[in-house]
């Protein structure tokens, strides 16, 4: 019986390329065919002030979120750990892209994660919480009313809290994007929940060369 | 309620049961295309042990495929942990298929050879080289990132993945368990040969997952716990993928190996 092996072959071999070129090209970069150089997230039309926003820090200490994260690349968050499914991806990604990132990046980059449910994130939760996704990790925690007061400057929905039914916990309703506030202090591009960990690697390089 | 399991991207896993129909369904039919395969095939020459050995083959097959698709595995593999997703690959693109053709008598074959043109096309598509590429291929295709993102988060995209895993491994397996159409060029070192060439290849998929410094697929880097770490995840399903698939091979050699020895002893000795 013959067989023509030589179509297969080279069907099969073009088939690994392409993957393989894939592969080679989803090393750092993107995930979906974007291009470097450019920003993933979404670009504000208006740029957003960082809000003038005193807080506590997990170690009890005030927390004066212009002051502290002055001259650094902040991205902002509102979420809380009991949280079953924003809260841990956004972590989970910046973590891995705390991993990837050059160090003068990284050390140049802070992750701000403001509690939205101060109730049951304590410091010590706010702080094992945020330690197992990375050290560098900020947390913060405070009066709803001003934390709502920041959300609505930033142009962000507000908290709300839902009762749990039938025995279930209390979920809290809160803002599933990230904010990048740049050295300047101006959040020129928002992180909806779904951006993956080579967009952040692509944009927070370009964040600081933009406000150098 | 769900017919078949698939992604749902920032969805948080819960432990709360989940009936997927279409799942209990496929078992269903399964047994009953089995079950009437059987009762039209004269299996008697076959020993009481081999029939048995039939049975628990089918068995295996069957409690395998539904351990793995459904829940919590289906919906685990298919929104949460690409390791578990990879599991399910072993199961259904590889163990499964070579089970339930183990699980048909010899005699249930043989009617195919009464369609020439059946035959004919049996014989191409599972001639050993097009069995080969046919399955590595479909085995590089249905892990490459951008297909399993656009099919796994509907359920018809699912389950069309499960199947080509499916029609992939038992066009895999057919050159080695069926006897039907003849190879008599197929000798057990060329099985052997075919079964190790397939542990040892490095496919793409598994050099993606373990090599890339990104999660490549979307659906199980955006999902809430049980994952926490999508990389260590990826890695561990590549990881999962080669070993878990060459152990299966290896069985298969041992298996091939021990018939040809049997043979072997059995055969006269000329004198």
């Amino acid at each position: 019986m013959s067989y023509q092996i030589k179509p297969l072959l080279k069907l099969y071999s073009l088939a690994c390329a392409s993957v393989l070129l894939s592969s080679v090209s989803s090393c750092g970069v993107p995930a979906d065919g974007d291009s470097v150089g450019e920003l993933r997230g979404t670009v504000l039309e208006v740029p957003i002030l960082k809000p003038d926003l005193v807080l506590t820090d997990t170690e009890g200490g005030l927390y004066d979120l212009r002051a502290e994260t002055d001259g650094y690349l902040s991205l902002v968050f509102f979420g809380y750990t009991n949280c079953p499914d924003v809260c841990p991806v956004h972590m989970a990604t910046l973590a891995g892209v705390f991993d990837e990132l050059a160090p003068e990046v990284r050390d140049a980059t802070k992750v701000i994660f403001v509690s939205t449910d101060p109730e049951r994130d304590t410091p010590d939760r706010l702080r094992q919480w945020l330690r197992a996704y990375h050290p560098s990790f900020l947390g913060l925690s405070g009066e709803m009313e001003a934390i709502n007061a920041a959300l609505a400057e930033m142009k962000l929905p507000g908290v709300a809290v839902v009762p749990g039914q039938h025995g279930s916990e209390v979920t809290i309703g809160h803002p599933s994007a990230v904010l990048a506030f740049g050295r300047d202090g101006l959040a020129r591009v928002r992180y909806p929940f779904g951006v993956r960990r080579a967009d952040w690697v692509n944009d927070l390089p370009l964040l600081l060369s933009e406000n150098p | 309620m769900n017919w078949w399991c698939f992604a749902q991207p920032g969805t948080a896993w819960t432990w709360q049961w989940q009936p997927l129909i279409g799942v209990w369904l496929v078992m269903v039919l399964l047994i009953w295309v089995y079950q009437r395969l059987l009762s039209r095939t004269d299996d008697s020459h076959e020993s009481s042990r081999l029939r048995k050995s039939r049975r628990v083959a089918f068995a295996s097959a069957i409690f395998l495929l539904w351990a793995s698709l459904d829940w919590p595995l289906g919906p685990l593999g298919a929104s949460y942990l690409a390791s578990v997703h990879m599991v399910q690959f072993l199961v259904v693109g590889i163990a499964a298929p070579a089970l339930l053709l183990l699980a048909l008598p010899t005699a249930a074959y043989q009617p195919l050879r009464r369609h020439p043109r059946l035959t004919k096309a049996l014989s191409d598509l599972t001639h050993p080289v097009a069995a080969f590429f046919i399955f590595n291929i479909m085995m590089t295709a249905t892990h490459w990132p951008g297909v399993v993102d656009l099919l796994m988060p509907t359920q018809l995209g699912s389950f069309v993945l499960n199947i080509a895993w499916m029609l992939g491994g038992l066009i895999f397996w057919w050159p080695l368990i069926v006897p039907v159409p003849d190879r008599p060029g197929f000798h057990s070192l060329g099985k052997i040969a075919y079964l190790a060439l397939n542990a040892f290849l490095i496919r793409p998929p598994f050099a993606m997952m373990i090599f890339s410094e990104s999660p490549i697929y979307a659906i199980y880097e955006l999902a809430p716990p049980p994952a926490r770490d999508a990389l260590n995840d990826q890695q561990l399903a590549g990881a999962v993928m080669k070993i878990g698939s060459a152990w299966i091979m290896f069985a298969g050699v041992l298996v091939i190996f021990r018939s040809w020895m049997l043979a072997e002893s059995d055969r006269p000795e000329s004198a």
